[in-house]
């Protein structure tokens, strides 16, 4: 009954100008992402531990030899890798311009095709992966900070994001979104909300004093955002506390008005505690988001819903949080 | 009874040292009870008071207190609305749920008098920190800070002691319980070497200590990990107490206790029978997830109350519980 084991992730990366010109580029030894902490459930499911860092979620794993941390982010639409830790040469990422005159060589020097991306033996093939420099997030959150796993291999898996239990389940899905395990989940699920998924963005209808807005769903939102721009009628129940200061992924800091943002309904029968949230401009962010949004729901909204995502099915699924009572 | 977790290196409830009182910081203005914040004013602890259309720091002796409120990073350094209840002659009280304050490390707050004079805290007092305009021009007075995660603590459940040493200057503790802030957790010097006592919430930490500016893991805890640098963060897991309980079965005869905790050993934990007719067991848990189960006069069970439960990955299913 005990059981303690150990989950290898295997990222095979090769760019296929690699692949087709230069045949020294060594794969005998494919990179790989190990994370030491995980169960293994199936062959289609495991548990990885996360801590919160602040209020990201973050899994240690171990990539090319070096131990460090990843961000659970489905507002990011691809996987990325910090330029600091994986430089942009070698075997692993080889630039563009030694590619260039090959095939489906790819323009954005930055840009990596991961043709294989291994969990527990599940094949996911030619993800993108972008190397940039992550190292104010490392500065600021004073963690080691290897990349970020977005939306490109997330989208695979119905993902539970559990912050009872501190952890995430990743269940492989068919083209239905079915989940290849059926025995996953042993709680029961309490309500489903469906959603839009605009390019890689979950969008959520949400009803605040009447008013129908749009709201993303971000992992990786350490605070709820709310557009300054947004109906009166909205703006009523937000109730400002105290300013604060927040750096954009850019590492630029400004400004925000904080307070708490009260009576969001996602459906007749799923209402939201008061949710910590900002203020912001949110025009420069729906570029990132690829949609029109009200605002962006993040930790806030997690931490209140243990939350299971289906991208394939376009919904989400919640599991009662217990009462502890011992 | 086997260790709990042979992996972990739990510190739990540490006994309590019978310390010289002047020897530990215990931080001005605040104090942590149960699930409160509770801040206290106290006349006696202040000696100067600034006012911000002065840019001048005055003596406290001819100022007639009718109001004390309480000004901070949580209340976006309100004058006026956290008002403070007199409990004597000389102190001010208000008591504030923990839940309101954990978004953060650390909080800047003061003590302000009658909607408009500044305590100016003593400069002695451990939780200084200098007051900035907007983030970042220095006022030149200095604020008091409020540490909620982990926080220095006369009856604090965990020590850090660093023996040796005896000549540094400074010795700090800093870990991923505060950011590795490198001046929060000053330690005091004791006969030997260095101490501090925080009282902090379950949870699996990393720390080091720096010793004049040199950074260095504890010598002296053997449960490591390798850090970026190429050297070693030193790691806790602080747990807590846990009371397993199983309501009915009255008529049993024997109900063990059985979990990844003790190697699902089915002998070890035997649960005891109150008067009341339920069955109960008390053990120390590390921080995190534990699967359990119940054997009732041999047969394994569920926990019937517990909603949470797990497969292991091998056809079995468990009763889970978190500690945090």
């Amino acid at each position: 009954m005990h059981h303690q084991s150990k989950i290898i992730i295997l990222v095979v990366l090769f760019l296929f100008g690699n692949f087709s010109a230069n045949a020294n580029v060594s794969l005998e030894k494919p990179p790989t992402i190990s994370f030491s902490n995980a169960e293994i459930l199936s062959t289609h499911s495991t548990r990885i531990p996360f801590k919160l860092v602040d209020h990201l979620i973050v899994i240690e794993a171990e990539l090319l030899d070096k131990k460090g941390n990843f961000i659970i982010d489905t507002g990011s639409e691809t996987l990325i890798l910090n330029s600091k830790h994986f430089k942009n040469n070698g075997v692993l990422f080889n630039s563009g311009k030694e590619t260039s005159g090959v095939i489906d060589v790819i323009d954005n020097p930055a840009e990596k095709h991961l043709s294989e991306f291994l969990i527990n033996d599940l094949l996911i093939e030619r993800k993108t992966s972008d190397v940039i420099d992550l190292s104010h997030i490392e500065v600021s959150k004073k963690i080691h900070l290897l990349g970020i796993i977005g939306f490109n291999i997330l989208k695979d898996y119905e993902i539970f994001v559990d912050m009872y239990l501190n952890q995430i389940t990743l269940s492989r899905v068919d083209r239905h979104g079915e989940k290849l395990d059926n025995s996953v989940y042993l709680e029961e699920i309490i309500d489903t909300v469906a959603f839009d998924l605009k390019k890689h963005t979950i969008v959520l209808d949400a009803d605040i004093n009447g008013e129908t807005l749009k709201f993303g769903l971000d992992t990786a939102a350490e605070f709820n955002q709310l557009n300054k721009r947004t109906k009166k009628k909205v703006l009523k129940y937000f109730y400002p506390s105290r300013r604060i200061a927040l750096s954009d992924a850019s590492g630029k800091e400004m400004e925000v008005l904080a307070g708490k943002l009260f009576r969001v309904k996602l459906s007749d029968t799923i209402y939201c505690a008061p949710m910590e949230t900002v203020l912001t401009n949110l025009s420069h962010m729906n570029e990132v988001f690829g949609t029109e949004l009200d605002g962006v729901i993040g930790y806030e909204f997690l931490k209140q819903q243990r939350t299971i995502i289906n991208y394939k099915k376009e919904q989400l699924y919640f599991i009662k949080y217990p009462i502890q009572t011992h | 009874m086997k260790p709990v977790n042979l992996n972990t290196v739990i510190i739990l409830l540490l006994i309590a040292v019978n310390l010289g009182f002047s020897q530990l910081p215990i931080p001005t203005g605040y104090s942590i009870d149960g699930d409160d914040v509770v801040f206290r004013f106290n006349r006696e602890d202040y000696d100067k008071y600034s006012d911000d259309t002065a840019w001048s720091i005055t003596k406290f002796d001819n100022l007639d207190i009718k109001t004390v409120s309480v000004a901070g990073e949580f209340n976006n350094w309100s004058k006026t609305k956290w008002k403070m209840t007199k409990i004597d002659k000389n102190t001010y009280e208000l008591r504030k749920p923990l839940s309101k304050f954990e978004d953060e490390y650390s909080w800047a707050f003061k003590f302000v008098i009658n909607d408009r004079y500044w305590a100016e805290p003593e400069n002695n007092a451990p939780n200084l920190t200098p007051a900035l305009k907007y983030g970042i021009l220095p006022l030149h007075v200095n604020n008091l800070n409020m540490y909620t995660k982990a926080h220095p603590a006369k009856d604090g459940n965990v020590r850090f002691r660093l023996r040796g040493f005896e000549d540094a200057e400074h010795v700090i503790v800093a870990g991923s319980f505060n950011k590795w802030n490198e001046k929060m957790f000053k330690m005091y010097k004791i006969d030997s070497g260095w101490e501090l006592k925080l009282q902090m919430l379950p949870g699996d930490y990393e720390y080091r200590y720096i010793v004049d500016g040199n950074w260095m893991e504890d010598p002296t805890n053997p449960d490591r990990v390798p850090n970026e640098f190429g050297e070693y963060n030193s790691h806790i897991n602080i747990g807590k107490f846990v009371t397993f309980r199983l309501n009915g079965y009255e008529n049993a005869q024997n109900v063990i206790l059985s979990g990844s905790f003790n190697d699902w050993n089915e002998e070890e934990l035997e649960m005891e029978k109150s008067v009341n007719g339920y069955w109960t067991c008390r053990l120390p848990l590390s921080a995190g997830k534990h699967h359990y189960k119940f054997i009732v006069d041999g047969n394994w069970m569920l926990d019937p109350e517990n909603p949470v439960k797990e497969s292991d990955g091998m056809g079995h299913v468990n009763s889970v519980w978190m500690v945090r």
